[in-house]
């Protein structure tokens, strides 16, 4: 153990852990900006200290002990999920049903803990040492491990939150040996039948007004809705563009948060905070900063001992791209407007904590990498 | 990788994951890229805009004073509640009907009807809710801000005239530019825009761009909801100049209360200085109140009145003084003696004509009121002698009254810095051509008709009294008007100073003052025949005071035939005079309207109003108290008893 632990200080992915430290201190920093007269900012460094904490503490724990009793840990997961339907519970914040009530910390939202719990159960049943393609029936296993807390978070109308869980089942899926065409026909025909879904959807009136007026702004945010459903992101293309290349140069009292013409600037819509406060260089050094960190943590996956390991890792992955690209993406207006935390940045303990204790999954795994 | 096994290439796979992040943060990077680099001038300067907002704060319009600097007109900081059009963009105006109209007890219907009218026009920058707020309307504007933050209180100076209605007819007024004067040309030069209080009347037309002062701008930060956070920068308004009348608000008042209670409270009392033009006072009855036009009128009640207004048959929103014509009667006499002595028709040595009770001319006798003998020209104008000037006009001709009226602009405007003068109506073949074209012929009874001030002798108060002016300092006639001095505002030297600015008459290819060339002995004959009038027994003898020779001529025009001159048709009273009679200091006309005989009841009028004029430039009390009136002469009562004259006024 005394050797494990010299070693792990020579073998832990110290780069990763201050590239994820880093951002969310610059995220701090953006946060304080957004909403100077709230206390968001201290919430979040106190969040940070939690996180690092947990990060180490799963750090030094083997992930093959916390895989092995990855069931428990899902349905603990499940259970939370469930919790957060009952009235009186689970608080209803913006028309979902998606937080937890915990006195002293406030309120904290599950679903970003069971992405967790569902990527390790997703490891877990993939991970076992095969040879050959995966079967059919390995595949609809995967969709049902997937599918329980999707079922459930979709009863808390949380909708951005079921879009990031996808690419986790995706990117293990594509790693265990799916073979390749069904994975060039699943492409082929997302392709196709998304367009066709959502004209369905429009002709039939699933696809609710608002909703469309979310494409539509998407589409042509100059002649959107610029004051009903396409505000958001109207103010956040504003928000950005006026960044330019150094950053706006208006007082803090005037920009676009701190006169909330931008919604959420804290949480939704940091990114948005952070390109007018600091400009283009600002943001692609942000954007240079996750990528380090993603190639990291696929570095590590490479370097796994076994499958399980770089599974898991690599769903972390999976899941932190996504919800990168969701979340910048509709700040910039090239997505609709759906309620995904930009990791690391936005203000949010559950995000945070979930965020640090996947990365020291990540590092867990690559202490152990001459193990064995 | 240990667990890698050939069928899987996970190696290979996890490249291509790779590259699919790559990817998807490189599209990230080229929409940052468009959004900051190219487009971001764009998108800031709309962010700068919806956060910016400019905040006009009206310019109080410059003070009108009298001659000695007594306020006539100045404005009074009032609080409008507007709405603001950048934050309502995207909400129904005609949701805030009803609640506005509720709380703030504005009448819903003119509300309505605002916001249809302002919100055809692109351009608006603010809908006026209500005027004039109380403060408790300030205050449920405040405590409400959060459900109506389009809501704002405005500060805006309100003109405040005299509520009496003195000297509405010369101060004019303003009020808010209308949709038809926006789209005008003259108006769009100076770029007026909705909302803009301007001169619409008077003094206050005529002289707006002095009078009004540049409006300043509060630039203020809103937030989303339209909430003032902050002020950037405050450009304070620069008043407008102040302006210093001729007016003398003693004088003014008396005219006022002449002519208020005179017999039919309806005529003119205009006064001015001779030596220069500048006028006194005008007096015009009926009058009216200008608050109206300033305020009231944007309410339903004010509207009410403004019709009232308009279909009053007593016309008072006419000044009569430069807007109405009326025959002149007998003080057209005073220019004719003048014509005649200079084109020769008389002579000072033989300046005698028969009066003959009236005249014959082919089968009409037009007779006068008296018989005077044979009266030379002094006796004629004392005793109003209509047979004297009978003859005199026809001696003269047609033409040479042409040339008189020509000679004493009786033909043309005066030029007075008030707006809308009209033109009097003067004896001329044209003229007749034009009244009756189925005899279109000038003949020797017309020339009668023209010769002592009725039939085709119509002319506006302020003509007759330039000319009697000019007559009375020997043949300058100065262009009447109202400006002393405009005030300089400003630090001399600064961009925005403007300069103290004197009177400039209007129409500067005209002379001022026009000169007659009336030689001296001419000119001391005819003063002399209106010394008498008042000084010598003549038909204004009531109202002579001793020691302040008013020199003057009567006159009582007939507005119809002869026998209906009673009730609401009898003969306007004239008054035309001018003090001291050698040496000129002031000169007044009283016009009061269907009253009677001139001696009667313009010349009392003219009288009470030299009363004051004497207390204040001499310090002591007027000679003699007023004499009853006592029935002089009628005079001139005697018009062709078949046709009506056409007439009176306007």
């Amino acid at each position: 153990m005394a050797r494990i632990q010299q070693r792990g200080l020579r073998d832990f992915d110290w780069l990763l852990a201050f590239l994820a430290i880093g951002i969310v201190a610059f995220g701090t920093v953006q946060i304080r900006y957004a909403q100077p007269t709230e206390g968001y900012w201290v919430k979040q460094l106190i969040g940070l200290g939690i996180a690092v904490v947990a990060m180490l503490a799963v750090a030094f724990t083997d992930y093959r002990k916390l895989i092995n009793i990855a069931p428990a840990f899902y349905i603990f997961g499940l259970l939370l999920l469930v919790i957060v339907l009952i009235p009186g519970i689970g608080l209803k914040i913006n028309g979902q049903r998606a937080w937890i009530r915990v006195p002293g910390i406030g309120q904290f939202q599950p679903s970003e803990f069971v992405k967790v719990t569902t990527a390790m159960m997703l490891a877990r049943y993939f991970g076992r040492h095969r040879s050959g393609p995966l079967t059919l029936q390995e595949i609809a296993i995967g969709g049902l491990i997937l599918a329980l807390p999707i079922v459930l978070i979709l009863l808390e109308h949380d909708v951005g939150s079921v879009i990031t869980y996808l690419p986790i089942l995706f990117i293990v899926l594509f790693l265990s040996a799916i073979r390749i065409r069904y994975v060039i026909a699943a492409a082929v025909l997302g392709i196709v039948l998304l367009p066709l879904a959502y004209w369905v959807g429009v002709k039939t009136h699933l696809v609710k007004n608002y909703q469309q007026e979310r494409i539509n702004v998407i589409l042509d945010p100059e002649k959107a809705d610029r004051r009903g459903f396409g505000y958001n992101t109207w103010q956040s293309i504003l928000t950005v563009g006026e960044g330019g290349l150094l950053g706006a140069d208006t007082s803090t009292a005037h920009s676009q948060s701190s006169l909330k013409f931008l919604p959420e600037p804290h949480t939704d819509f940091i990114f948005a905070v952070l390109a007018g406060h600091n400009g283009f260089i600002g943001c692609i050094l942000v954007l240079f900063a996750y990528g380090l960190l993603l190639f990291r943590l696929i570095a590590g996956a490479k370097r796994a001992p076994d499958r399980m390991g770089m599974l898991v890792i690599m769903a972390i992955v999976g899941g932190l791209t996504c919800q990168i690209f969701i979340n910048i993406g509709m700040e910039l207006g090239i997505l609709p407007v759906i309620g995904v935390p930009l990791p690391l940045m936005s203000a949010g303990l559950a995000s945070l904590i979930a965020t640090f204790i996947a990365i020291g999954f990540a590092i867990s795994v690559q202490l152990r990498r001459f193990v064995n | 990788m240990k667990f890698e096994d050939s069928s899987q290439n996970i190696r290979g796979r996890l490249w291509i994951v790779q590259i699919f992040v790559v990817l998807l943060l490189a599209v990230l990077g080229v929409r940052l890229y468009y959004l900051q680099l190219v487009r971001g001038h764009y998108y800031a300067e709309i962010a700068q805009n919806q956060r910016i907002r400019l905040l006009p704060i009206t310019a109080p319009r410059g003070v009108i004073f009298d001659r000695e600097g007594r306020p006539l007109v100045d404005s009074r900081p009032t609080f409008n509640v507007i709405l603001s059009r950048e934050d309502l963009k995207g909400r129904n105006l005609f949701s805030l009907v009803k609640p506005l109209s509720e709380a703030l007890t504005v009448d819903a219907d003119t509300l309505s009807d605002r916001f249809a009218q302002i919100s055809s026009q692109p351009a608006f920058e603010s809908i006026l809710v209500k005027q004039d707020v109380t403060a408790g309307d300030i205050a449920w504007v405040e405590a409400h801000e959060l459900e109506f933050p389009e809501l704002r209180v405005e500060q805006q100076p309100q003109r405040r005239y005299p509520s009496d209605g003195m000297l509405a007819h010369v101060l004019g007024y303003v009020s808010e530019i209308g949709p038809e004067q926006l789209k005008q040309a003259t108006y769009k030069e100076k770029g007026f825009k909705p909302g803009d209080v301007i001169g619409q009347s008077g003094l206050e037309q005529t002289y707006d761009e002095y009078l009004r002062g540049r409006d300043g701008y509060r630039k203020v930060v809103v937030d989303s909801r339209g909430r003032i956070q902050d002020e950037i920068e405050t450009v304070p308004p620069q008043p407008g100049q102040d302006l210093i009348t001729s007016i003398d608000l003693d004088l003014q008042i008396a005219a006022e209360e002449q002519l208020r209670t005179s017999a039919t409270k309806r005529g003119v009392i205009l006064v001015m200085n001779p030596n220069n033009g500048e006028v006194l006072a005008l007096a015009s009855a009926p009058t009216f109140d200008p608050n109206l036009f300033s305020g009231r009128i944007s309410t339903k009640e004010g509207r009410a009145e403004y019709a009232a207004l308009l279909s009053d048959p007593e016309t008072p929103l006419l000044n009569r003084a430069v807007q109405s014509r009326y025959p002149p009667g007998s003080t057209w006499k005073i220019p004719m003696a003048i014509a005649g002595l200079q084109q020769g028709a008389i002579t000072l040595d033989h300046s005698n004509l028969l009066c003959g009770g009236g005249i014959t001319v082919g089968n009409k006798f037009t007779r006068c009121m008296g018989n005077h003998g044979s009266p030379d020209v002094k006796a004629a104008i004392t005793h109003s002698c209509d047979g004297y000037f009978y003859r005199l006009g026809l001696k003269m001709g047609i033409d040479g009254i042409v040339a008189m009226v020509d000679e004493f602009d009786l033909n043309k405007r005066t030029g007075i810095d008030i707006p809308n003068e009209v033109v009097s109506w003067t004896p001329s073949r044209e003229f007749k051509r034009r009244m009756q074209p189925r005899s279109p012929e000038w003949n020797d009874i017309d020339t009668v008709y023209a010769s002592f001030g009725q039939v085709y002798d119509i002319i506006t108060p302020i003509a007759l009294l330039r000319s009697i002016s000019g007559i009375a300092v020997g043949g300058a006639m100065y262009t009447p008007h109202f400006v002393k001095e405009f005030k300089p505002v400003g630090e001399p030297g600064a961009a925005d100073y403007r300069p103290s600015r004197g009177y400039v008459p209007l129409d500067g290819s005209r002379p001022n003052p026009k000169k007659v060339p009336i030689p001296e002995d001419i000119h001391h004959r005819v003063i002399e025949g209106m010394w008498s009038v008042v000084n010598a027994g003549g038909t204004g003898a009531g109202i002579r005071m001793a020691g302040f020779d008013i020199a003057g001529k009567t006159g009582t025009a007939q507005v119809v035939s002869l026998g209906k001159d009673v009730g609401k048709n009898k003969d306007h009273s004239w008054f035309v005079s001018y003090a001291p009679a050698y040496k000129p200091e002031i000169a007044l006309v009283a016009l009061i309207e269907n009253s009677g005989f001139g001696g009667h009841h313009a010349a009392p009028a003219v009288r009470r109003v030299y009363d004051v004029y004497y207390r204040k430039t001499r310090h002591e009390e007027p000679p003699g108290a007023l004499p009853v009136a006592k029935t002089p002469k009628p005079e001139n009562n005697n018009t062709p008893k078949k046709r009506e004259t056409q007439i009176a006024q306007n």
